[in-house]
């Protein structure tokens, strides 16, 4: 039985439809309870939602059915919807992107079974400067998350002595992805060769580990460092976001600490949450991203080789 | 011209007209292809044996037919071919009947028969014309590809038009569909105006102004994708400028912000990591 009810979320009136459908099979996870966690866990995630043109990846038949990537902003959404045209080509074509501003927008994403949040590197006000520099471990079997926590540190250890501070959190899926933020003047033509230039590095240095090119058949056993999502045209899951896999798993961000943790102890269940997990974590610690937010970081200028 | 897909006659009573069949249809579908949504790659099907978890060549696969209990008998090509029926090269008329009295869900796939060289058709064109002035349809049997039809033949214009029919025990019967109780019946006048919006609404058939507006919008779709953002790249389109001078400047700055100690520069990070989250945990 298809439940609708209407709610107010503050202030605005929403029609929430079919609450009880099961959008994660296995658990038995419901869209009632995708609202629940994206309300719950919104005083977080909002504010790396603000702004940012967001690509909904929606899931209306749950995980197991199909999905589709949404960019343009349903024209059947509420009024009170913010959007933000951005031209994608230089032809003129543009995109009427969605913004999740506060939580009644959170709210009716959800409910469009919007599982996963996609958003911009950059904010709508200025989509070619990106506000971080990002960098997605990707594992190849028989690798998986605790070959990608050594990435991580190794790539954390790179950049630190630039002068370069670097966060990291789980994909929420197989991965790791650590971000480096900028909040300065500074462009993809700056972020996207340098990202490639790090991973290169990685990869000659370690070259048992890490891959930096995206040929899936390189992969085996390896950390692809995806260095590319560093475009004004790609799109990165946000913190916080659940993902469409077997569980309701998030995207969580991690203290550096546990990373190191997990590698000693050897346990790649202490780099996984779902999204009990993910919301127990913020009551405890708050948003360990939130620096991303606003830390002002310059990529420097690189010296003179030889 | 298209290509034909089966030679052979036309027969009844003691006429033979040679004929070949071709297409009618030229399926318009939009066909996609599967890619892996991480990175674009092709998906290739592959073979498996469920046994001994490894792919399977061609050679190695044969047909089974499935008993109860999840035994199989295995039937060969040849097999089959020995019990194909034999009439692979006639369509043997058996009745000239009125098209009418033929329910539309039996036909199946249909076919433009051409007469088979010159001498064909004389035969064909007299056929076609008695066919035509009878308005008469040819219901005969025809094996199109080891399968045996039913099969309506009918003039078209200047063609004869084979239709592969349905055979009755192929259609699931009408009383097994379920109809949900009427509650009362329609008055006198509510049918007279059902009739009369019928009547404002007829009008001669015109199939040239019915267009498949789904694989228009379709179409329409992948057009703007394709000028948009959002096409999927396959890898091997991947633009890795390489980057060797900047790599290396970059070692050089990492170097020389670590004061030349010479260690390796990745393996080892205790002295300057950088700890923001970590002093919060």
């Amino acid at each position: 039985m298809s439940r609708t009810v209407e709610v107010e979320v503050e202030g605005r009136a929403l029609r929430l439809s079919n609450l009880d459908k099961v959008l994660y099979p296995e658990p038995g996870f419901t869209k009632a309870q995708v609202i629940d966690y994206y309300t719950r866990v919104a005083p977080v995630l909002l504010p790396h939602l603000r702004g940012r043109p967001l690509t909904l990846k929606r899931y209306p038949n749950g995980v197991e059915g199909k999905y589709f990537y949404e960019k343009e902003c349903p024209s059947h959404r509420p009024e009170w919807v913010s959007t933000a045209r951005i031209p994608i080509r230089s032809d003129g074509r543009s995109v009427n992107f969605c913004l999740a501003e506060d939580l009644p927008t959170l709210v009716w994403t959800a409910n469009l079974a919007d599982l996963e949040l996609h958003t911009s590197l950059a904010r709508a006000a200025a989509i070619t400067r990106p506000t971080m520099m990002v960098f997605d471990l990707d594992p190849g079997a028989p690798a998986a998350v605790l070959e990608c926590a050594r990435v991580a540190l190794a790539l954390r250890d790179l950049l630190a002595p630039l002068g370069v501070e670097s966060w990291v959190k789980t994909s929420g899926s197989k991965g790791l992805q650590v971000y480096v933020p900028l909040n300065v003047e500074t462009s993809y033509a700056q972020t996207k060769p340098f990202a490639l230039a790090v991973a290169q590095l990685l990869e000659r240095d370690h070259p048992e580990l890490v891959v930096s090119r995206m040929r899936k058949d390189l992969r085996e056993g390896k950390v692809f460092v995806d260095w590319s999502q560093n475009d004004e045209h790609k799109t990165t899951v946000c913190v916080y976001s659940l993902r469409a896999k077997a569980h309701p798993m998030v995207s969580t961000p991690l203290a550096w600490d546990e990373v190191e943790e997990a590698l000693a102890a050897h346990e790649p269940g202490l780099l996984a949450f779902d999204w009990e997990a993910a919301l127990a974590r913020t009551e405890e610690h708050g948003d360990l991203f939130s620096e991303v937010l606003d830390r002002e970081q310059t990529l420097p200028a690189l010296a003179r080789a030889g | 011209m298209p290509r034909s897909i089966w030679t052979g006659a036309i027969s009844f009573g003691l006429v033979t007209v040679p004929i070949r069949l071709s297409s009618v249809v030229r399926r318009q579908g939009i066909s996609f292809h599967q890619l892996h949504d991480h990175d674009g790659a092709r998906i290739q099907h592959r073979r498996f044996c469920s046994a001994e978890d490894r792919e399977v060549p061609r050679e190695e696969i044969v047909r089974g037919y499935e008993l109860e209990g999840g035994r199989y008998v295995t039937v060969t090509d040849e097999e089959l071919e020995r019990l194909d029926p034999d009439r692979t090269h006639t369509i043997d008329i058996e009745r000239f009947v009125d098209l009418g009295g033929i329910d539309p869900v039996l036909y199946d796939s249909s076919y433009y028969a051409v007469p088979d060289g010159e001498i064909a058709a004389k035969p064909y064109e007299l056929l076609r014309r008695a066919m035509a002035q009878s308005g008469r349809v040819g219901i005969g049997r025809v094996v199109i590809r080891t399968k045996e039809h039913l099969a309506a033949l009918r003039p078209t214009g200047d063609l004869l038009t084979v239709s592969t029919m349905l055979f009755p025990d192929e259609v699931i019967p009408r009383d097994q569909v379920e109809l949900p109780e009427a509650r009362g019946e329609a008055s006198d006048g509510e049918l007279a105006m059902a009739c009369r919006l019928v009547d404002s609404l007829s009008a001669e058939f015109e199939p040239e102004s019915y267009r498949d507006s789904y694989r228009e919008q379709i179409l329409q779709l992948i057009e703007c994708k394709a000028r948009g953002e959002e096409v999927v790249v396959e890898p091997a389109a991947e633009r890795a400028e390489p980057a060797p001078d900047l790599m290396a400047a970059l070692e050089a700055s990492i170097a020389r912000a670590r004061g030349g100690s010479g260690e390796d520069g990745l393996a080892n990070g205790q002295g300057d990591r950088a700890g923001p989250a970590s002093a919060r945990a």
